[in-house]
């Protein structure tokens, strides 16, 4: 990230925090040093990095668990076009159902402890990634159908060569938009019968009315969520470096 | 090596072409000029089995589907793969390719992405693709339609040199009569009956080379009229 960016956005942020504090003055809106002063004291305590880890760790098994479904349904329904048309009217039945609504059914079906969590978070990535990724198989280029089929390839080969990467880029733009989101719907479910989590650390303090603690674990969130994103853009280069290779202004 | 008897290829109810007769034999190239949209490409396609004739037959004597190369009009490079990887396809990785990159004259570009090449280079890498495979017969569909003059001369001169090297026959079809006449040792203008011109023995700048651009641009011009 550009040094002078970095000043610039953190300046675009602070000043009208202190603005705000200062103008209310109330200690729900505290002075944002020392809310970092508290974040560095609460790091060096370790407690927080524990919260931050088992989020983490919730996040990470909800996005890996609906990749694992999603790409091999949506490759499928790409393909059939029977599978397609039995799965899309559910895919479009449930896809705008806000999935935290669907909480309590998971905490009865599956339990009060991680797994209900991971499959909340899994039910935001699912819906999208498996949508993109059919559309991103049913739009291969027929030219490459061909080229597998002049070249002989067997059908690992045309899963490999040609399918995968080409839904790669539409499984990073799942991801891109829904880790937010799934980050929001984590937060959410781990005020339920938790006491391990961001969103727990988060919402107890608020309750014990240790607002310094409180927005230092907001502050922790978005950190968590710049390191998803920044995690998601170094894997996409790693696994897309075609996309980054510098082209040719030749014709 | 190939005969094509009584081949009728219809798309829809729309009849493409009907009755055609065509023998190819060992290292012996032929040039296929005529219309758009007359089937030429189509051909190609029931010779490489990725389309199938409405009737008529087309035998393979000594030689295998595996045997028969296609070099598509574009370059169909998967953009993922780099040149290397692109000429690989679908081949145990391990295989040494050098030496088709070498004879392609693409030496020093093995880990570039076609993005990171020209359109000519990229051709090159699509032939390169089709000869690591060592084909018997070589279809080439417009394989310099979107290259310039010399790169385009540049590329004839590479697959003519390669086909002797390699031992291959060619079917080329082509919109341009003189690259027709340069690669074929016959050219075949498609039509409803089809006419056949002897053009063996090309030089660019041979009398003879251009006595038969003639010929085969009157005879094209005549088909128009008929």
């Amino acid at each position: 990230m550009n040094k002078g960016y970095f000043i610039k956005g953190a300046l675009l942020l602070l000043i009208p925090w202190y603005i705000i504090s200062f103008t209310f003055s109330i200690p729900i809106v505290p002075f944002p040093h020392l809310v970092l002063m508290e974040a560095f004291s609460e790091l060096i305590k370790g407690e927080v990095l524990l919260h931050l880890l088992i989020s983490l760790y919730r996040v990470l098994s909800g996005i890996l668990f609906a990749l694992l479904i999603a790409i091999p349904l949506g490759i499928v329904m790409g393909l059939k076009n029977t599978t397609n048309k039995l799965f899309t009217p559910i895919i479009y039945l449930f896809q705008p159902v806000p999935k935290i609504a669907l909480l309590p059914i998971f905490l009865v079906l599956f339990g009060i402890g991680d797994l209900s969590k991971i499959l909340i978070v899994s039910m935001v990535i699912f819906f999208p990634a498996v949508l993109m990724i059919k559309d991103s198989v049913a739009e291969i280029n027929y030219n490459y159908v061909e080229l597998a089929k002049a070249y002989h390839l067997s059908k690992n080969q045309v899963l490999k060569d040609i399918i995968l990467p080409s839904i790669l880029p539409s499984i990073f733009s799942t991801l891109r938009i829904s880790v937010g989101i799934s980050l929001s719907v984590l937060f959410f479910s781990e005020n339920f019968a938790t006491s391990y989590g961001i969103g727990y650390y988060i919402m107890n303090s608020w309750i014990m009315v240790n607002y310094l603690k409180m927005y230092t674990g907001i502050v922790f969130i978005s950190l968590l969520g710049i390191f998803l994103y920044k995690s998601i853009e170094i894997i996409e280069k790693k696994l897309m470096p075609w996309k980054s290779a510098t082209p040719s202004n030749r014709t | 090596m190939i005969r094509i008897e009584k081949a009728s290829f219809n798309y829809g109810s729309v009849e493409v072409f009907k009755n055609l007769n065509i023998t190819i034999k060992e290292q012996n190239n032929i040039s296929i000029v005529g219309h758009s949209g007359c089937g030429k490409t189509s051909l190609l396609y029931c010779i490489k089995g990725l389309k199938t004739l409405s009737e008529g037959t087309i035998y393979l004597d000594g030689i295998s589907q595996k045997d028969i190369g296609l070099l598509f009009q574009e370059d169909r490079l998967l953009p993922w793969k780099t040149v290397r990887n692109n000429i690989l396809l679908g081949l145990d990785k391990n295989l040494d390719v050098q030496q088709y990159i070498d004879m392609v004259g693409l030496k020093g570009h093995e880990n570039k992405y076609p993005a990171q090449l020209s359109g000519g280079e990229r051709q090159r890498v699509a032939l390169a693709r089709v000869l690591v495979r060592q084909p018997k017969l070589l279809l080439l569909d417009e394989p310099t339609a979107s290259l310039d003059e010399l790169t385009k001369e540049s590329l004839q001169d590479s697959i003519l040199k390669l086909s002797k090297e390699l031992k291959m026959s060619l079917i080329l079809v082509t919109h341009h009569i003189e690259e027709a006449v340069y690669m074929g040792d016959r050219v075949i203008i498609f039509g409803d009956q089809m006419k056949e011109i002897d053009t063996i023995g090309n030089n660019r700048l041979s009398e003879k080379y251009f006595e038969n651009v003639k010929q085969v641009r009157l005879a094209l011009k005549g088909r128009a009229h008929e």
